[in-house]
């Protein structure tokens, strides 16, 4: 379970950064990594 | 990459600011899992872990220390859980306060201080608690965390859309973590099932005759200030409450209704035919009226809200201006304590529990509770 979990967490977490590289706008690269690093510190299981 | 065409530069500057916040708020979310010291006096016969009654538990964040003292001459078995819920936390500090003071004369008593010590490891999202609290003793300043009502989610996940627990009722999903709607227990359950797995063969291999588990709650909720029973401990519970209103502590009683279950006090008078009771104390910082989170609102007490409250008559104990400070909360949790057992030993002198340096109730009112802990091993 916590194999599928992580393998979820990861592929959105690539897909925001994925979103931060393709981005022009700077506020909208903000706003994705503000989600990013709720992301993270669920990947790395801190949170 | 063309399909990259975005600013590079500000998406590197960003990534690399969300990895610092990422290591910064991770850091101080796992300095949660540091446990706060506990001295225990030099009574202390053994101090054991739960998984050495069921293995199960053994090497989980589920795993939590059990503080044994065997008296010299044979009584009752006690056993007093404190930490069920890490955000209650007069029940963490009246078990810690035991194991560094009490000399067990007779009997046997087993104390768990960090019952759900899962839940001690983080703390409830979007509530803005502090993650710890301060006591301060006459050689330096105790800190103790501020937990959770609930079972970690990263250490026991997904939450099922409706909970049926080992006692066949069903609850809200994340009641699946709540350790006191968890009992008796499953041995290949979740995480917070087999704690109370755990705890079940605790009681069972230690031949527990009396279990009082300690809790606090809202001023606003009706069970507060109350021995919560069960009906084989109906008339230990109403000696207590004569002794304690003796004492002038207002408390009242409430049975434990034999259609709610999964709670410590109906399955370990169930399941282990055990006395059992359950005490609440009134903790503002636990209810939905406070103003601002804080870790002095914890120790002190003190709250303009729930003084509005009670003026309005909303609540269910009184509250004035000088608020319901720990050392008020635990002082009501020993004077329970001791009148329960006091009341055992009028109820049948041989099942007796005989404990020297009992903490004065009157006393950690008065100096606080900080004199009366350790600070030495």
């Amino acid at each position: 379970m916590r194999f599928f979990y992580h393998l979820i967490v990861f592929y959105l977490s690539l897909n925001l950064i994925w979103y931060l590289f393709r981005e022009k706008k700077f506020w909208s690269q903000a706003s994705a990594v503000l989600v990013l690093i709720i992301f993270l510190l669920r990947l790395f299981l801190a949170k | 990459m063309k399909i990259l065409e975005g600013n590079k530069v500000s998406a590197i500057l960003l990534l690399l600011i969300s990895l610092v916040a990422c290591i910064l708020s991770g850091l101080r979310f796992l300095s949660m899992h540091q446990k706060e010291e506990i001295f225990p006096c030099q009574a202390l016969s053994e101090k054991k872990m739960l998984s050495s009654y069921f293995p199960g538990l053994k090497n989980t964040n589920g795993d939590t220390e059990v503080y044994v003292f065997q008296g010299e001459e044979k009584g009752a078995n006690l056993l007093i859980l404190g930490g069920t819920h890490p955000n209650e936390p007069a029940g963490l500090v009246t078990s810690v306060l035991l194991i560094e003071t009490i000399d067990v004369l007779r009997g046997k008593v087993c104390i768990i201080p960090r019952a759900n010590s899962s839940g001690f490891t983080h703390s409830d999202p979007q509530e803005g608690n502090p993650q710890r609290f301060d006591i301060e003793t006459p050689r330096g300043t105790r800190s103790f965390r501020l937990g959770s009502r609930l079972t970690n989610p990263v250490h026991q996940w997904p939450d099922p859309t409706v909970y049926i627990n080992p006692a066949g009722q069903k609850l809200s999903s994340m009641e699946i973590r709540n350790l006191n709607r968890c009992y008796p227990g499953r041995k290949k359950g979740f995480l917070t099932e087999k704690i109370a797995y755990g705890i079940m063969q605790l009681i069972i291999k230690e031949k527990v005759d009396l279990g009082l588990d300690l809790h606090e709650s809202a001023p606003e909720y009706p069970v507060i200030n109350a021995l919560v029973f069960h009906e084989n401990s109906a008339e230990l519970a109403a000696l207590a409450l004569i002794e304690l209103q003796g004492e002038g502590f207002d408390f009242r009683l409430e049975a434990s209704p034999p259609n709610l279950r999964g709670l410590s006090h109906r399955e370990w008078g169930d399941e282990a035919r055990v006395m059992a009771i359950l005490l609440e104390t009134a903790n503002a910082s636990h209810g939905r009226l406070k103003g601002k989170p804080s870790s002095a609102l914890v120790v002190e007490g003190r709250d303009k809200n729930y003084v509005k409250a009670y003026k309005l008559g909303r609540l269910f104990v009184p509250f004035e201006q000088e608020g319901i400070p720990l050392k008020l909360r635990v002082a009501r949790h020993l004077a329970a304590v001791r009148a329960i057992l006091r009341s055992l030993q009028e109820l049948d002198p041989q099942k007796r529990i005989e404990i020297a340096n009992w903490p004065s109730p009157s006393q950690v009112m008065e100096k606080g509770i900080g004199p009366f802990l350790n600070s030495t091993k």
